[in-house]
C-alpha cells in the first residue's frame, strides 16, 4: 500500500519532536518530500480515497441488502464481507513457527521503532509498547477506542471491538480520526481490513439515539435517511407516533451541544464559581471537553475538521414512538444493525422536578474520576453505560457526582443491606442533599422521602424479589415504579445476572442508568447482555496508574506454595470424593503452617490482617487454633459489627478470619496485609475483589509502603490450577505474582502448630471423619442475595483460561526460579 | 535361601512418593521393593519404565482437572 505510507510518515514527522530527531539521523527511507508537513489535510484525504464516505456505503448496502446476516458479518472481522488485505505471503526459514500468525508481509514504516503500536490486521489486536516516548499519549487514546485487554509492565494489549468504537463515537470521535490516529502510531501501515471494521462499525453505531424529552420517548438521528430506513421497517414503522403536522412524521430540531453543562467538583465547576455565573466563559471552557482535549492533543487536527462537519451536524431529526415500545424498536434497531443509544436531556426535562443537590466544596474529585465522567456527560446529555475502576478509587464518588449533575431523582441499587447504608452515609458526606431526602428500601427500612425528588437507596433483591412482598415494601415498590427517576445507579454491577438486570431496567423507569464495577468479567458470557441492558463501557482506569499516582495502595503479590505433607497427599489421591478432596488441601498442615507464620510476621510488622476461607470448615477450624475472630455467614449482624470494630480500633486485634460473605463491599481502610486460603475454583473475579479490599489501604500513602497480597497454595493438587487461572485478571492488569516456594524462619516459629507427626496425623483423621458438606464452600451472599452468579461460572471455563495460562507462564515467571528467590531475598532484607 | 532383586534407588518429593505408593497399591505391590523413608524408595527395575508413564498420567490429572469439572454437573459452589 505505498500511497498511504508515505502521507503516514510524512505526516507524522511534522508533529513530535522524538519523530523529527530520528527522521533526521537515520539514513532517508522513500519519503516523499513535497508532501507537507500539515498531516490532516494530507492523509485524510488519502483515507477517504480508501474508504468511500460512510454514509455512501452504508445506505447503499443496507437499503440494497437488509438481511439481519449480511449486517450481521459487516462487525465481526472474520467475516468474508471483509476483505482481506491483498497480501503476497512469502514464507522463510521461520515461517512455519509463527503458522497463521506470520505477518511479515505486512510492511514497517521507515520510522516504525519511534512509534509504539502494533496492529495484528487479523483480529483487530493492537500492542502497545508502553516504554516508547509517546505511549502515554496513545495509551489515552487507545482507551477510548479499544478494550484494554492486558496492561502488564512493558507490552500492552488493546482490541478494536464494536463496543469500544460505539463508545468513541459517542464521545464525539470522528472515524476519519480514529484511522488517521492509529496510522500515526503504528509500525505499519494500517491494514485495510481494520479500516474497514472501523467505518462499518462507527458508520452505525451511536447513529440512532433514543431520547427521553418530557416523558416521550424519540428516536433521534442526525442523518434523515437513517430515520426513513427505519420507519420503513415492518416493526418500527407502525409503533410511530404520527405527529400533527403529518408529512413524514420527522421532526428537525437542532443539536445539543455541552454548552453550559459543568461537572460538580471538577476544574470547570471551580472555574464557574469564581467568575460568579459569567456564563459565557464558563461555555467556552465546558465545551472543549475532556474527551476531545485527550483527541485533539494526539491529532493536532481536531479543529479544523469539527467545523467542517458542523453545518450537517447541527441538525437532529426525530419521530415519536411510545414508552411500550421501546424495548421492540431498540431490539429492531440492534438486529439491523444499528443500535439505540440512549441519551437523557436532562436540563430540558421540565417535568420531573428538580432535586436540590450538590457536592459539598471540599469534594474534589480527581483527575480519572473526572475523565470517567466527561464520557457520560460528553454533549450535555446524560449517557447509559458503565464506569471500571478498581475497587477504593472512588466509585461512589463517580456515583454521586453523576447525580449532583443530573440533579433529579435517583435510584441506587447496591447488593447489600450493608452497604445501602453505607451509600447513604457517602451521599451526606459528599453533597449538601437533606438528609431526609434520601431514604434507604431494604427489610427493615421502608421510608419514602419527603418533598417531590429525592433518593432512593436499595439492594438488588429487595427489587427484583417478587413473591413474599410485605405490605410495607409492596407499598414502597408501587412508589419505584409508580414515577420517574432520573438516574438509576447499580453498584456492583458485575455480580448481578442479566435476568435481575432485566427485571430491574423494566420495572424501574429512568432516564439513564449509570452502572459501577471494579471487575467487568464473569465467567459466563453474560457480559455482553449489560452492554444492551446498561450501556456501553464507558471508561476503565488503569491500576497500575492508580497505584504510581497514590489513589490506590500498591501491592506485593505472592503465592505460597505449600507442599502437601505424605500423609494428606496419599489421602487426597485415595479420596474418590470431588469436595473431600477440596477439604483435604485446605486443611493441609503445611499450608496451616504457612498461615500462621505469615499471620505472625505481619502482625510484628504492624500490619492488619483478614485472611478469606471460602471453606467455612477451614475458616472456623483456622481461627480457633490460631484464637482469632472470624466471621462468616451465620455470624449475627451485631457480632460482626463488634468484630470489625475491635479489628478497626483495637490494637490487640490485628487479624480476622471472614468467609466470602467478605469480598465485597466491605470497608476496612485499615487492612493492610491479606492472605487467602481457600478459594472459589478459577473465579478471577474473586481474586479481584478481594485485592480490592487491601487497596483503600489508609497508611498507603507512607513511603514504601506495600500492602500485601497472599495466595497459599498446596502444592501438587487442583489448586495450583485454580490458582493460575485466578490470578489471570490481576496479571491483565499488570499485577506480578511472586512465587514464594519457602518461608524461611518457617521452622523455628515458637509454637508452631502441627509440627509433630502425630498432630498431623490427628489433623488428617478429623478432616476425614467431616461428611462431604464440609468441603462445600457457604452458599450465601451477605444479604442473602445468593451468589446467584457463581453457579452459573462453573460452566463455560474451558477455552478462555488456556490462553490465560499461556500467557501467565511468560508474564508472572509462575514456573521460573527468580521469583522465590527475589522474594526471599526482600522477606530477609525485612526481618 | 536369599533372593536378589534388582533395584533403581528412586529419589523424589513426598507428595511423589505418595503416588508411588498409591500406584503399587493398585497395583499389588509389583514395583516397590522396599519404602526408605520419606523421600527415598526402591523400585523394581524392570517395572521403571512403566512406573514412569503411570506416573506421568497421573500427574498429568492431579494438575490439570479442567475436563473433569466440565463434565461434572455436581461441583459445589
Amino acid at each position: 500500500m505505498p500511497p498511504k505510507r508515505k502521507g503516514a510518515i510524512a505526516g507524522f514527522a511534522g508533529s513530535s519532536a522524538a519523530t523529527a530527531s530520528s527522521k533526521r539521523t537515520k539514513p532517508a527511507a522513500p519519503v516523499d518530500d513535497d508532501s507537507s508537513d500539515d498531516y490532516s489535510t494530507d492523509s485524510a484525504s488519502e483515507i477517504e480515497d480508501l474508504a468511500p464516505p460512510e454514509g455512501a456505503v452504508r445506505t447503499k448496502k443496507a437499503l440494497d441488502k437488509a438481511t439481519v446476516n449480511a449486517v450481521v458479518n459487516r462487525f465481526t472481522l472474520d467475516s468474508p464481507a471483509v476483505t482481506a488485505a491483498p497480501a503476497v505471503r512469502t514464507r522463510d526459514s521461520v515461517s512455519h513457527l509463527f503458522n497463521k500468525h506470520d505477518f511479515a508481509y505486512l510492511h514497517m514504516k521507515p520510522d516504525h521503532a519511534s512509534r509504539p503500536l502494533w496492529i495484528n490486521p487479523e483480529n483487530g489486536i493492537i500492542v502497545l509498547e508502553s516504554f516508547s516516548p509517546l505511549a502515554a499519549k496513545a495509551q489515552d487514546f487507545l482507551t477510548t477506542i479499544a478494550e484494554p485487554m492486558s496492561r502488564p509492565t512493558f507490552l500492552h494489549e488493546y482490541k478494536l471491538t464494536p463496543h469500544s468504537l460505539y463508545a468513541a463515537v459517542s464521545v464525539g470521535l470522528d472515524p476519519r480520526d480514529i484511522i488517521s490516529v492509529i496510522d500515526r502510531f503504528s509500525k505499519i501501515p494500517v491494514p485495510e481490513k481494520i479500516i474497514q471494521f472501523i467505518t462499518n462499525c462507527t458508520g452505525s453505531y451511536g447513529k440512532v439515539k433514543l431520547v427521553l424529552k418530557d416523558n416521550r420517548y424519540f428516536v433521534e438521528s442526525n442523518d434523515p435517511a437513517m430515520l426513513q430506513r427505519l420507519l420503513q421497517d415492518p416493526i418500527i414503522g407502525p409503533a410511530r407516533i404520527q405527529g400533527g403536522d403529518a408529512g413524514s412524521g420527522v421532526i428537525k430540531e437542532s443539536a445539543p451541544k455541552m454548552g453550559a453543562l459543568v461537572i460538580p467538583g471538577t476544574k470547570n465547576a471551580a472555574g464557574t464559581a469564581q467568575l460568579g455565573g459569567a456564563a459565557a466563559a464558563a461555555e467556552k471552557k465546558a465545551a472543549a471537553t475532556a474527551a476531545e482535549d485527550v483527541f485533539a492533543s494526539v491529532t493536532g487536527l481536531g479543529d479544523n475538521d469539527q467545523d467542517d462537519e458542523d453545518e450537517d451536524e447541527d441538525a437532529v431529526h426525530s419521530f415519536e414512538i411510545p414508552s411500550g415500545e421501546v424495548e421492540k424498536v431498540q431490539k429492531q434497531c440492534l438486529d439491523l444493525g444499528y443500535p439505540v443509544l440512549e441519551e437523557y436531556d436532562f436540563r430540558n426535562d421540565r417535568k420531573n422536578s428538580n432535586l436540590d443537590i450538590d457536592l459539598k466544596p471540599q469534594a474534589q474529585i480527581r483527575s480519572y474520576q473526572e475523565k470517567s465522567l466527561s464520557k457520560m456527560f460528553g454533549n450535555g446529555r446524560a449517557k447509559s453505560g458503565i464506569i471500571v475502576l478498581p475497587c477504593g478509587a472512588g466509585k461512589t464518588l463517580v456515583g454521586i457526582t453523576a447525580a449532583c449533575t443530573i440533579k433529579k431523582s435517583v435510584v441506587v441499587l447496591a447488593t447489600s443491606s450493608m452497604s445501602v447504608v453505607q451509600w447513604r452515609q457517602e451521599f451526606i458526606k459528599w453533597s449538601n442533599i437533606n438528609p431526609e431526602q434520601i431514604a434507604i428500601f431494604t427489610s427493615d427500612n421502608k421510608d419514602k422521602f419527603r418533598g417531590d425528588a429525592g433518593i432512593i437507596v436499595s439492594t438488588y433483591s429487595m427489587v427484583t424479589n417478587g413473591r413474599n412482598r410485605s405490605h410495607d415494601s409492596k407499598k414502597m415498590m408501587d412508589f419505584l415504579q409508580s414515577r420517574e427517576w432520573g438516574l438509576l445507579i447499580l453498584d456492583e454491577v458485575h455480580v448481578v445476572p442479566a435476568s435481575i438486570f432485566r427485571q430491574v431496567v423494566t420495572s424501574i423507569a429512568t432516564h439513564s442508568k449509570l452502572g459501577l464495577t471494579a471487575t467487568l468479567l464473569r465467567e459466563d458470557d453474560k457480559i455482553t447482555d449489560l452492554n444492551f441492558l446498561i450501556g456501553p463501557k464507558l471508561y476503565e482506569a488503569n491500576w497500575m496508574e492508580l497505584a504510581d499516582q497514590g489513589h490506590i495502595a500498591k501491592v506485593q503479590c505472592a503465592e505460597v506454595w505449600c507442599p502437601m505433607t505424605p500423609e494428606f497427599y496419599s489421602e487426597y489421591l485415595r479420596e474418590p470424593d470431588q469436595r473431600k478432596k477440596v477439604l483435604h488441601y485446605i486443611m493441609n498442615p503445611r499450608k496451616f503452617q504457612a498461615a500462621q507464620f505469615l499471620i505472625d510476621y505481619h502482625e510484628k510488622r504492624g500490619d492488619k490482617i483478614i485472611v478469606f476461607s471460602d471453606n467455612v470448615y477451614a475458616l472456623k477450624a483456622y481461627a480457633l487454633k490460631l484464637q482469632k475472630a472470624f466471621i462468616y455467614g451465620e455470624t449475627p449482624q451485631s457480632e460482626r459489627l463488634k468484630i470489625l470494630e475491635n479489628f478497626q480500633l483495637n490494637d490487640k486485634v490485628n487479624t480476622i478470619f471472614l468467609s466470602k460473605i467478605g469480598d465485597t463491599s466491605l470497608d476496612l481502610p485499615e487492612a493492610t496485609c491479606l492472605i487467602q486460603i481457600s478459594s472459589h475454583y478459577g473465579s478471577r473475579r474473586q481474586e479481584a475483589q478481594r485485592l480490592g479490599r487491601i487497596l483503600r489501604a489508609k497508611r498507603r500513602n507512607d513511603e514504601g509502603f506495600n500492602a500485601f497480597f497472599y495466595s497459599l497454595v498446596s502444592k501438587d493438587t487442583q489448586e495450583m490450577f485454580y490458582s493460575s487461572k485466578r490470578q489471570a485478571f490481576l496479571v491483565d492488569q499488570g499485577y506480578a505474582f511472586k512465587v514464594i516456594t519457602h518461608l524461611s524462619g518457617i521452622e523455628n516459629l515458637p509454637g508452631l502448630a502441627y509440627s509433630t507427626l502425630a498432630e498431623r496425623k490427628e489433623l488428617l483423621a478429623e478432616v476425614m471423619l467431616q461428611n462431604s458438606d464440609a468441603g462445600a464452600e457457604e452458599g450465601d451472599d451477605f444479604d442473602g442475595a445468593k451468589n446467584l452468579s457463581y453457579n452459573a461460572n462453573m460452566k463455560k471455563r474451558g477455552a478462555k483460561y488456556k490462553r490465560s495460562m499461556g500467557r501467565l507462564a511468560g508474564v508472572s515467571g509462575g514456573d521460573g526460579m527468580a521469583g522465590p528467590l527475589v522474594w526471599r531475598m526482600l522477606l530477609d532484607a525485612r526481618v | 535361601m536369599p533372593r536378589a532383586v534388582k533395584g533403581v534407588l528412586v529419589e523424589c518429593d513426598p507428595s511423589i512418593k505418595a503416588i508411588i505408593l498409591k500406584i503399587d497399591e493398585d497395583h499389588h505391590h509389583a514395583f516397590i521393593v522396599e519404602d526408605l523413608d520419606e523421600d527415598h524408595l526402591v523400585v523394581k527395575e524392570a517395572k521403571l519404565a512403566e512406573l514412569k508413564e503411570r506416573l506421568e498420567k497421573i500427574l498429568e490429572k492431579t494438575q490439570m482437572m479442567e475436563k473433569d469439572d466440565d463434565s461434572d454437573p455436581d461441583q459445589p459452589g
